[in-house]
Formats: structure tokens, sequence, C-alpha cells
């Protein structure tokens, strides 16, 4: 297939389809082609699309491709859609953060850390699909264990795991607090 | 307007995420060195917390307490005179842990931050999906999870006003699970594909659906037969997926 051709073919995939287009999926839907020239046409969609500073662009995101609106403008579409805005708790977010950076991951290991007991949200965010239960903890109890799903990387835009922002090291949130170290006379 | 004096008012406000997240406040909120601190200040600091939101009628979960009698040990632990022993020197700090735990929520804290500043879909990036979340093109199947089946299976109960959590009964089995795991098996592989609720038949009883229900769980189990469902929410189909032989070969 000619790239010219290929490219506009896979233009209009991505723009049809509802959720992050995969490599994988585009494969399947193009069997004849190789997947270092879908990678190639993709990788200059992207780049094409994104220097034309339109309304939205093309993104890699949750291990697939999308369109996706530029930010600058979502006060705008709030007002279209006539939607409240997605928004987590602060708690809801805790549990999250902690869930996303040791899963899979039991209730009460989270509520170790938390220092609180974390059921409701964890049933807030398994309703919101961002956590799934991966199964169950070979200890006594056999408890769920939770991890994050695709929607989560949707959600957050990354385009993988590995996409996650760094945990901050130990060293750096001890420098935060205002005095350390010093004065540790016991 | 006379109101009895009596008659409380119960606010349900979370201005703190949890007892760490209290601690953690009030360390900041004095200055106070995380690696020295001040036991008595803080155990004081936090017991007035407590008292505080008592008197505004604020619900004071367990957790709170637990965390309360930790700071009350941690300080009578620190009031205990030191052995003079060279050896016993390197003797752990009592306040260790709780400083080890504050130090760990904190960068969860700051995790969960840096996550709400990230650009978020429906907040501040938006995709071509309708409001009510249904797909703008239903071409991929979304696989079912235990959840829905179980949501599915509450629907078939509620229809035939049976209850779901009602008392265990225990009746003369007249079907067996291996008995049905057949059945349905030999219905899907004629039908193919059909609705999750034709399974469960009009008359049936509770025993039975719920057999019928385990049947399904087992099926899906082994990759015989898969569920899935057109759009969020939406019906449940059951799909026959195996070789016809297979459950044949197990049993």
């Amino acid at each position: 297939m000619e790239k010219q051709y290929l490219k506009k073919v896979i233009e209009c995939i991505v723009f049809v389809s509802e959720k992050p287009l995969s490599i994988q999926r585009l494969l399947k839907v193009l069997p004849e082609t190789k997947k270092s020239e879908i990678t190639e046409c993709i990788e200059e969609l992207v780049s094409e699309w994104n220097s034309l500073d339109r309304g939205f662009g093309l993104h890699e995101v949750a291990n697939g491709y999308q369109f996706r609106t530029n930010s600058d403008f979502s006060d705008e579409i709030i007002r279209f859609k006539e939607i409240k805005p997605f928004r987590l708790s602060r708690a809801a977010l805790e549990a999250l953060a902690i869930i996303a950076y040791n899963q899979p991951i039991t209730r009460l290991e989270v509520d170790q850390i938390r220092g609180v007991d974390s059921t409701g949200v964890i049933a807030a965010l398994l309703e919101k699909r961002l956590i799934e239960i991966s199964g169950r903890k070979e200890v006594i109890g056999r408890p769920f264990l939770y991890q994050t799903t695709s929607e989560f990387l949707e959600t957050f835009g990354l385009k993988s795991m590995r996409d996650l922002p760094s945990l901050k090291e130990l060293e750096e949130i001890e420098a935060s607090f205002e005095k350390p170290l010093q004065g540790l006379d016991v | 307007m006379t109101s009895d004096s009596s008659e409380t008012c119960l606010v349900k406000v979370q201005a703190f995420e949890g007892p760490l997240d209290l601690l953690l406040h009030l360390i900041k909120k004095h200055e106070i060195n995380i690696y020295d601190i001040p036991m008595a200040l803080i155990t004081q600091q936090y017991l007035e917390y407590l008292n505080m939101m008592k008197e505004l009628n604020l619900e004071i979960v367990g957790d709170y307490l637990i965390i309360a009698a930790e700071l009350g040990h941690i300080k009578s632990k620190m009031l205990l005179p030191k052995p003079d022993d060279d050896e016993e020197i390197e003797e752990d700090d009592p306040r260790a842990d709780l400083v080890k735990r504050l130090i760990e929520y904190q960068r969860y804290q700051e995790a969960a931050e840096q996550l709400s500043r990230l650009e978020t879909l429906e907040r501040d990036v938006f995709t071509r999906v309708h409001e009510d979340g249904t797909a703008v093109n239903a071409g991929q199947l979304l696989k079912v999870d235990l959840w829905s089946l179980i949501d599915s299976l509450r629907e078939v109960f509620k229809r035939r006003n049976l209850n779901i959590s009602a008392g265990i009964q225990f009746d003369i089995e007249t079907v067996t699970l291996d008995e049905r795991i057949r059945e349905v098996t030999s219905i899907l592989i004629s039908k193919k594909k059909m609705k999750f609720e034709d399974l469960f038949r009009n008359n049936a009883s509770r025993l039975e659906l719920i057999i019928t229900f385990l049947a399904i769980l087992e099926l899906i189990r082994t990759r015989l037969v898969s569920a899935y469902q057109e759009y969020p929410f939406g019906p449940i189909t059951l799909s026959y997926e195996g070789e016809p032989t297979t459950w044949k070969n197990n049993t």
C-alpha cells in the first residue's frame, strides 16, 4: 500500500475509533502491512497533527492513539456538554495513587498507608473503572487485590504505566519538611 | 421560635482525610522537625482537635482513636528513664515507626496531587464519545466482569420476586451442578449465542437459578463460554467458544 494512502487509512480508523487505537488492532485491520510501516505512519501523523496548532490533536494514550481536544478549550466544551467536569475526592486520589504505585495491592494495605478505612473510596474507584480486581492474595481471608485499568491511563492521559510520574524519593520528601535532621538528640 | 436544646445536628464534614493527615497538618502548622516531634505538644494538639470535632458533632471514626492511643503510648515510652548502659545507646526512638508512616503517607499525598495535575479526561481534554458514555462505534465488544454477571443475576432474581440473600434452605437437590453444566453446554452448542437471562427458566426455583449461575461461571472459567456486552451496562450475551468435546473429557 502506498504510504500516503496508508496514512489516510490509519487516520480515518483512529478518527472513528472510540477507544485509543492500538498498533495491534491496526495490524488486525490491515493484515497486509508491516508493523514498522504502521508505526512510522502513525508517528508522522502525530507530529503532523500536533504541529497544525488546531483545537484538537492526535495523542498517544493508554497503549494506543486517540484524537483529543486541546486543554485550552475545556471551559467551552464543558459549557457545551453541560456536564460537571471529572473530579475525584482527595481521599479517592490518595487511594488511587497508592494502588497505582503498589499494584496489585489489597484494601488493608491501602488502609495501612492512609491510616484510615478505604472501603468507600475503593468502591468509588471500582465504579469509575479506574481500578479493577486482579485476583486474591493468598493469605488468611484471601482478600481481593486491586490494580489500575486502561481507563486509568486514559483518564490521566498516560501512554502506559511506564509513563506514570515517578514517585518522589523518600529523601526528597524528608527534605521538604522544614528542619531536617538537626537536633536529633533523644 | 422555641427549639429543644437537646436537638443535635450531625454534620458530616471531613476536613481531614484521616488521623495521619491531621498529624501532618499539625506538624507543618507548628513547623515541627519531623525527626524530633515533641510528643507532649503534638498529643495535646491532636486531642484538642478531636475534642473540637466532638463539639462540632463531627463523627470521629475509630481510626482517629487508634492513632490517639498510639501517640499516648509513644509519649509514655519516652518518659521512661533511659538505661545508662553504653550498649543501649543505639536504642530505637519510639517515634521512629510513626515518623516512617508519616513520611510514607506524605509521599502518596504528593503523588495524588501530581495525578490531579495531569491533563485529565472529561476535565481538561475530551474525546469523541457520546455523553451517556456509549461508543461512537459499537464495534468492539466489552468483556464482562464478575460484578456485571452478579448484577444480572440480581436482576433475574428481582424479576421473579426472589431474594438473593435470603437464608439458605436445604432442599433436596433436584439438579446437580454437573448436570446443569452439561445441559447449559448443550444449549449453547446448539444456539452458539444467547442472552444471559434466557438461560434461566421462568418457573425455576431459587436453587435452580443459583446452580445455573454457578454452571455459567464454571463454563466461563474454563473458557468454553465467553460473556460480553455490546455497550456498558447492556445485556450480557453468552457465546460458545470451546470444542464440544472438551467438557466431556474433563468429566
